[in-house]
């Protein structure tokens, strides 16, 4: 199925504002996802690092059509809504092409767009008036469906880069997983980073750390799949020179990697004498698990260019 | 050329020697293609015509040739020579062709001689020759030449130049020219085949055989082939020159250069007093009984008919048709001597129109200086140019150069009318396609201008010798702006009994009763309109070329009289049937010839007793394998370029052209040639696709093709000196310098050549100090001018610089 | 050459074995498209200086070099390989299949054209072009490529840089005459044994087939083209890229599951 092929592709230049959206989608979809998976776990103690992260969900969110639309340009930006209507003169009408990454994660964004939205929303709701904007059974559904969007839309910017003639992207199956993993671990990551500010979510703190382990473990696999695959494409010479990027990117695995283990100490949850010395370790593992998922992206973005 | 662009596609054989087509004339390359691509052409069997490129360089053209043979610049007399050999060992020539269409049974004096080098009759103090031994041995009765109709006698020409050629062998040919045995035997065997009367082979040359001091000999020596090999005269045969400029020929045609007038009537000379004089000393001389010699019998018709259109009623059989208003230069005028002039300091101005002097001439730097020892320089043109900015040329301090230079902005062709005649002859209008931009004017117009403030001058303050210009016709309605419709109407003249304009030169006379501008021209332009701007042409070829031919009559003019292919009449046997039916040229038909406009009289049998021989042109009514016309030799003999890595192998002693003109040693200047032991290897200069000249220098999308300067180096001389394409080098030679970038490539290759392995450097022309890229570059291409490196010599009789072979240095900087 | 009519498939026969390198493709596509062309730079690459195709140059003649070290070459247009490339307007276009507007379209000629008013300059079809053709033009904000000289065609003009091949080795025309006139050229020339010709994108077996084909004189990689094995579309990743996704989706979710699931007391 997948073909080792030489290629005679120009690079696109795709590049910091790309990087940035990727960055930013991954979080946006992945923060939902967890945040879900956290209001599911059906234990009330997980809901405040769920709020928390359907807030960064929003946040990472709004960020993205922006960093989509400087990427089009001075002059092209206002024809973003191009990638949803087809302006073509005399055949005017949607533009949606499920063969194509790029069209259904236009369209991904945008419905992703309202389910972070609303889930931030209700969120805020629930904190500042203490009860629920949607029936409970309906949040759940309504949650569970943004998270299928979400997952989408934290893993299509891989297979988007796939979707191409371009040497490495096209020659791997593996990016859109990989991004997803990693997309997954760094939301973990992030909402472990910012319980800091919410410390009534620090009861989630350990679980999160053990997801984020979990993640690393796929994302590592995946990544070990994707130099496989590469190499066997014939292209490990173009990943070479990106070596800082990936072993930042390796150092961020090998950090997520460390949730798996269970420090006694943070059994006891919710107990702010114990809080410190875990934030502190907290924070810098999230920050380095972080910048290991933008290095990943940049490295595997730099690689093809 | 005697045969035209669409003809090539006629051929079987095409050689190409000493120009690059592909590259300098790409659109009519076209016709190369066709040729090739058409299964009913080629040797042997078909299947394509073949094309042979010899070149030092791997060109655009070798890319796309059947065979390429990399040959030493400046050798072609050796590569001909060992193919006219091979044709004559081997009886391969056109033997019915030969013996009664050429002067190969001429019978020679006896005190011709070729040893060492040297023909009979070499004065090595004047380093010319005294001809007069070059000559034939005459029937004292009749003054006609002897012949030999066997080509036994050891005298004719035939058995002279079997003896001459047969020191060209295959070895020797090698030895020369560096290109293998097996490849030249490969060639030989296929231009072997073309002395056949079903097969037909063409030459194409261009500056890559004039550019040297043997110019002349180079293209004979191609010409003596065509003729063994029975192929002058026919559709898809001939010797072919392809021009330069758009209207380069029409230039040559009117005389642009010093030693001819309008149609190459010559030049009159010091002590001729009447036009007999003058024609007697000019016309050829009808050398059999069946030549016709249609030059030189008419040839006092043709001047005085010129001589009428210049000066009207005031040339007058009395006084000789105004014959002493003409001027009669008592020595050489050709290109290189003005500047060899300027630089003695005996010229006050010149005047240089579409045209730059400081860019195109052999040593730049030379002529640079020559051009300030002018007192004043007027510079006609569209662009600034090198000769108009030259004294402001980095690195020139313009505080010291004296010239006062003015620049005179002219239109360029696309802003005028007027008529292109392309290298087949063919006088082609134009229309104007933008109205003149700015201040520019056209020549013509500023020329009228000049000529009528002269005049003014003239006629207030009289002067040494006012009569030519007071007397010389003007009647244009706008004296000031005469239109080129006037002038062309003009050039075809006109018949002043009746106020016609002539139909044919064949109608001229030389009574005083009809003009014509140019003889050559006559016939262009009837009562009817100007037949310059027919258009018969392919969109409807069973009209306009009804012998498949692609002689297509309807359109445009060519000389003479719409003639498509010159000397036809040797396109058809004996008995007036083409030699191949398949590939008529003319044809008699019983009662007139047909076909190609004839170059014969149109009724006149081919069997008919007073049928003339085929060559209506010249004295012997043959096409001359021996021939008195050249100042370097009656047969063509390999001379080496005067700067040259290797002493001749056929005879050291005279290794370069004994007769070349050396300026600087004339002058008492001291040498400016190098020797190989400084400056090691050949370089060898030429043009690119992409740029026209210097010109091109202004054009955006053209620069961005060729953006810069480069040389092109042999991969193996670069690699033993560490150069890499895009490296930086100095290419220096005894008289100056190129700093520019290096291309190398195995294009380039070594050669050996007698024996000692010989590189060669190529050097593009294009680049100067004006322009796009040098305004582009930190040092305003200080050392970009190909020509610093170029010897200030040329070829022994048109004194054509030798811009194509001289001896370089290579350093890597 | 006959009228253009609507409706037809039309396209390019380009003979590399009989092109000369001259340019005049390159030159009279910008004179006709009015494109401006970029900033000169001389690469030292043999005659090349234009180095690809991209917004400004949308024909470029590439010089790729195999002279043998002996003087005498026999066989036509294989040792200086001149090539004049240009968009293949491939029967299936990368770049039509990824561009997520609609901009890229098949005309009335089957040529392959944008849309400048509705591209919005994404770029994914530069990455998906498997020849390199489509460049950014930074002014309009817009990708641009061959247009088949769209606005010509409208005209019934054949295409500018056709028009000025002085060899005809760019040919125009009806695609069926076209691939009939490279299959009489391409057995002329296995006769006279130049066995390394052959045509590309003549039949189907690259992208479905290339409404520019070309007859070349060596192997399509020589040229820098995919040749038949590398020749693949870009959504053959979807499938893999998608399931891969999926599959991480599903071992993702039941590992949040796993981490968050209730342990003690609540
Ligand atoms: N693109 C372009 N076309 C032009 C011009 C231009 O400037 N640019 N200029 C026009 C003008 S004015 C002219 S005169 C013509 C000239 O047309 P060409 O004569 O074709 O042009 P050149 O490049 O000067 O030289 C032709 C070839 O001769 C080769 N050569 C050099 N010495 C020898 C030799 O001794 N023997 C053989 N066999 N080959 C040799 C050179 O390597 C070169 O490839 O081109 C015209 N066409
Ligand atoms: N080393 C070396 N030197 C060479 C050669 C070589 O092969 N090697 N080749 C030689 C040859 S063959 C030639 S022909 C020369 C060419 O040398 P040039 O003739 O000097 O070259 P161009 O750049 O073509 O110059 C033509 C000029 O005419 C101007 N022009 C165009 N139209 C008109 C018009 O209607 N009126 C006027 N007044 N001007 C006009 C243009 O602007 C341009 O400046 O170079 C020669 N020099
Ligand atoms: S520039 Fe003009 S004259 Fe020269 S090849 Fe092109 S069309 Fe012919
Ligand atoms: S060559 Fe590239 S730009 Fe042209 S149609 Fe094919 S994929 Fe599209
Ligand atoms: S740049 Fe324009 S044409 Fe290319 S994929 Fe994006 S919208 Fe389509
Ligand atoms: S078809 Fe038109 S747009 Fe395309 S390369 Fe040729 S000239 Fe340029
Ligand atoms: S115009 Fe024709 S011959 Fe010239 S480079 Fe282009 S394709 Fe080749
Ligand atoms: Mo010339």
């Amino acid at each position: 199925m997948f073909l080792a092929a030489e290629h005679f592709a120009r690079a696109p230049q795709w590049t910091w504002f790309i990087l940035f959206y990727f960055f930013f989608a991954g979080l946006a979809g992945g923060s939902y996802v967890i945040a879900t998976l956290l209001r599911l776990s059906r234990d009330a103690h997980d809901e405040p690092a769920a709020r928390l992260g359907f807030y960064i969900s929003l946040a990472a969110t709004v960020l993205c059509p922006i960093l989509l639309t400087a990427d089009l340009g001075s002059v092209s930006w206002v024809r973003f809504w191009h990638m949803l209507i087809d302006v073509t003169p005399g055949d005017t009408g949607l533009s949606f092409k499920y063969w194509s990454p790029m069209s259904v994660g236009a369209w991904a964004l945008l419905v992703f767009g309202f389910f972070s939205f609303v889930s931030a929303v209700d969120a805020w709701w629930g904190d500042r008036q203490g009860g629920a904007l949607l029936p409970v059974g309906l949040n759940r559904v309504f949650n569970v469906a943004g998270a299928i969007v979400g997952l989408f839309l934290a893993s299509y910017t891989g297979v988007l880069l796939s979707v191409s003639n371009q040497p490495v992207w096209s020659d791997t199956w593996t990016l859109g997983g990989l991004f997803l993993a990693s997309g997954l671990s760094g939301s973990a990551a992030l909402i472990t980073l910012l319980v800091r500010y919410r410390p009534d979510a620090s009861f989630s703190l350990q679980r999160l750390r053990l997801a984020d382990g979990y993640f690393g473990v796929l994302e590592l696999a995946l990544l070990i799949a994707f130099f496989a695959t590469v190499a066997i494409a014939g292209e490990a010479g173009r990943i070479l020179p990106w070596f800082a990027l990936w072993i930042v990117a390796l150092i961020g695995i090998g950090a997520s990697l460390l949730g798996v283990r269970r420090p006694a100490h943070v059994e006891a949850s919710g107990e702010s004498a114990a809080m410190a010395p875990v934030a502190m370790e907290a924070t810098v593992v999230s920050a380095v698990v972080l910048l290991a998922v933008l290095a990943l992206r940049a490295a595997v973005i730099f690689s093809a260019q | 050329m005697t045969n035209h662009w669409r003809d090539i596609k006629n051929a079987d054989l095409i050689l190409i020697n000493g120009a690059n087509p592909a590259e300098a004339h790409p659109v009519g390359f076209q016709w190369f293609m066709r040729a090739k691509l058409d299964p009913k052409r080629g040797p042997g069997s078909g299947g394509g015509a073949k094309i042979i490129h010899a070149d030092p360089r791997f060109t655009r053209t070798s890319a796309v040739a059947d065979m390429y043979l990399r040959i030493r610049t400046g050798t072609d007399v050796a590569y001909f020579g060992g193919l006219i050999n091979h044709v004559l060992q081997n009886n391969l020539f056109h033997d019915e062709y030969v013996r009664n269409y050429t002067n190969a049974s001429f019978l020679v004096n006896k005190s011709y001689s070729f040893h060492d080098g040297l023909f009979s009759g070499y004065n090595p103090a004047k380093r010319s020759y005294e001809i007069s031994s070059w000559s034939y041995q005459t029937d004292p009765a009749t003054g006609f030449a002897l012949r030999d109709m066997t080509l036994q006698d050891p005298q004719s020409v035939f058995q002279l130049m079997k003896t001459h050629y047969s020191r060209y062998t295959p070895d020797m040919v090698s030895s020369i020219t560096g290109v293998p045995v097996d490849d030249f035997n490969k060639v030989a065997d296929l231009v072997g085949q073309m002395g056949k009367p079903d097969k037909v082979m063409t030459i194409v040359y261009a500056v890559g055989l004039t550019h040297h001091t043997t110019g002349g000999q180079l293209i004979r020596s191609g010409a003596v082939l065509q003729l063994l090999l029975g192929n002058m005269g026919r559709p898809g045969g001939g010797m072919n020159a392809e021009r330069g400029h758009a209207n380069i020929q029409g230039n040559t045609d009117h005389a642009i250069s010093w030693e001819i007038l309008p149609g190459y009537l010559k030049i009159p000379a010091p002590g001729q007093k009447t036009i007999a004089d003058y024609v007697a000393q000019s016309a050829p001389k009808k050398s059999d009984p069946h030549s016709w010699n249609f030059f030189g019998t008419n040839y006092s018709k043709f001047m005085v008919s010129t001589l009428k259109a210049w000066y009207g009623a005031a040339a007058t059989k009395a006084n000789e048709f105004a014959f002493n208003f003409v001027p009669k230069p008592a020595s050489n005028a050709s290109w290189m001597t003005i500047y060899d002039q300027a630089l003695k300091g005996s010229m006050q101005g010149l005047i240089l129109s579409g045209m730059t002097a400081a860019s195109i001439g052999p040593d730049s730097n030379q002529v640079r200086q020559a051009l300030s020892n002018l007192k004043w320089l007027v510079v006609m043109d569209a662009l600034p140019t090198t000769s108009s900015e030259f004294w402001r040329a980095p690195g020139v301090d313009p505080s010291q150069v004296k010239t006062e230079v003015f620049m005179v902005p002219t239109t360029h062709w696309i802003e005028k009318d007027g008529s292109f005649v392309n290298s087949g002859r063919w006088s082609q209008w134009k229309d104007q396609v933008i109205l003149p931009q700015g201040q520019a004017r056209h020549d013509h117009w500023i020329l009228a201008d000049i000529f009528q403030r002269v005049k003014k001058l003239y006629q207030a303050q009289g002067g040494k010798f006012p009569a030519p210009i007071l007397n010389l016709t003007f009647d244009y309605q706008d004296p000031l702006k005469p239109t080129l419709d006037e002038i062309a109407k003009e050039i075809n003249g006109k018949d002043l009994s009746t106020g016609k304009q002539m139909t044919s030169f064949a109608n001229l006379k030389d009574d005083g009763t009809t003009t014509a501008g140019d003889w050559i021209y006559t016939g262009s332009y009837l009562d009817t309109g100007n037949l310059m701007k027919r258009r018969g042409g392919i969109q409807d070829p069973a009209t306009n070329d009804p012998t498949g031919m692609g002689f297509y009559a309807n359109w445009a003019w060519s000389w003479p009289l719409n003639r498509r292919v010159m000397y036809n009449r040797a396109s058809a046997d004996l008995d007036g049937k083409p030699w191949d039916p398949s590939r008529p040229g003319i044809t008699w038909n019983g009662s007139k010839w047909v076909g190609d406009v004839p170059d014969y009289p149109p009724t006149l049998a081919p069997h008919d007793p007073a049928a003339w021989l085929p060559f209506i042109m010249n004295g012997e009514g043959v096409g001359r394998l021996f021939s008195n016309g050249m100042v370097d030799g009656p047969f063509p003999e390999h001379y080496e370029p005067v700067e040259s890595p290797v002493q001749n192998p056929l005879h050291a002693t005279n290794s370069a052209s004994p007769v070349a003109f050396l300026y600087d040693q004339a002058a008492g200047r001291p040498s400016r040639f190098g020797a190989a032991t400084e400056f090691p290897y050949i370089a060898t200069s030429y043009r690119l696709t992409e740029h026209e000249h210097y010109v091109t220098q202004h054009v955006p999308h053209l620069v961005q093709l060729q953006p810069k300067p480069f040389v092109e180096i042999p991969y193996e001389l670069a690699t033993q000196k560490g150069i890499k394409s895009g490296d930086a080098v100095r290419v220096s030679s005894k008289r100056g310098k190129v700093e520019v970038q290096a291309i190398v490539t195995k294009r380039l290759g070594p050669m050996t050549v007698a024996g000692q392995k010989v590189y060669t450097i190529g050097i593009p022309i294009h680049w100067g100090y004006v322009g796009i890229a040098a305004d582009r570059d930190p040092g305003h291409g200080r050392y970009w001018l190909a020509n610093a490196l170029t010897p200030f010599v040329g070829d022994a009789n048109a004194r054509t610089p030798e811009f194509k072979a001289f001896l370089v240095n290579l350093e890597k900087i | 050459m006959a009228t253009i009519k609507a409706g037809e498939s039309y396209g390019f026969f380009t003979d590399t074995s009989i092109c000369i390198g001259c340019k005049a493709c390159e030159v009279a596509c910008k004179e006709w498209n009015q494109l401006q062309g970029n900033e000169p730079a001389f690469l030292a690459d043999s005659y090349d200086n234009t180095g690809d195709l991209d917004a400004q140059n949308w024909r470029h003649v590439k010089f790729i070099e195999h002279v043998p070290d002996q003087s005498m070459t026999e066989g036509n247009g294989t040792a200086w390989l001149l090539m004049s490339d240009v968009c293949k307007h491939c029967k299936h276009a990368s770049c039509m299949e990824v561009c997520p507007t609609g901009a890229i379209i098949r005309t009335e000629f089957d040529s392959v054209f944008i849309q400048q008013d509705v591209c919005n300059g994404c770029r994914n079809c530069i990455a998906a072009c498997p020849y390199g053709v489509i460049g950014m033009n930074q002014s309009t904000g817009t990708a641009h490529k061959c247009t088949l000289c769209y606005d010509r065609l409208q005209g019934g003009m054949e295409p500018a840089c056709a028009k000025a091949c002085p060899t005809q080795s760019i040919q125009f025309g009806p695609l069926a005459d076209l691939q009939k006139a490279a299959d009489v050229r391409l057995a002329a020339l296995q006769s006279q044994g130049v066995t390394q010709a052959q045509l590309y994108g003549r039949d189907d077996t690259v992208y479905g087939g290339l409404n520019a084909f070309f007859l070349l004189m060596d192997k399509p990689e020589t040229y820098g083209l995919p040749n038949a094995s590398n020749a693949v579309l870009p959504t053959r990743n979807d499938v893999g890229g998608y399931l891969a996704a999926l599959v991480t989706a599903v071992l993702g979710v039941i590992a949040g599951i796993v981490a968050f699931r209730r342990r003690g007391p609540a």
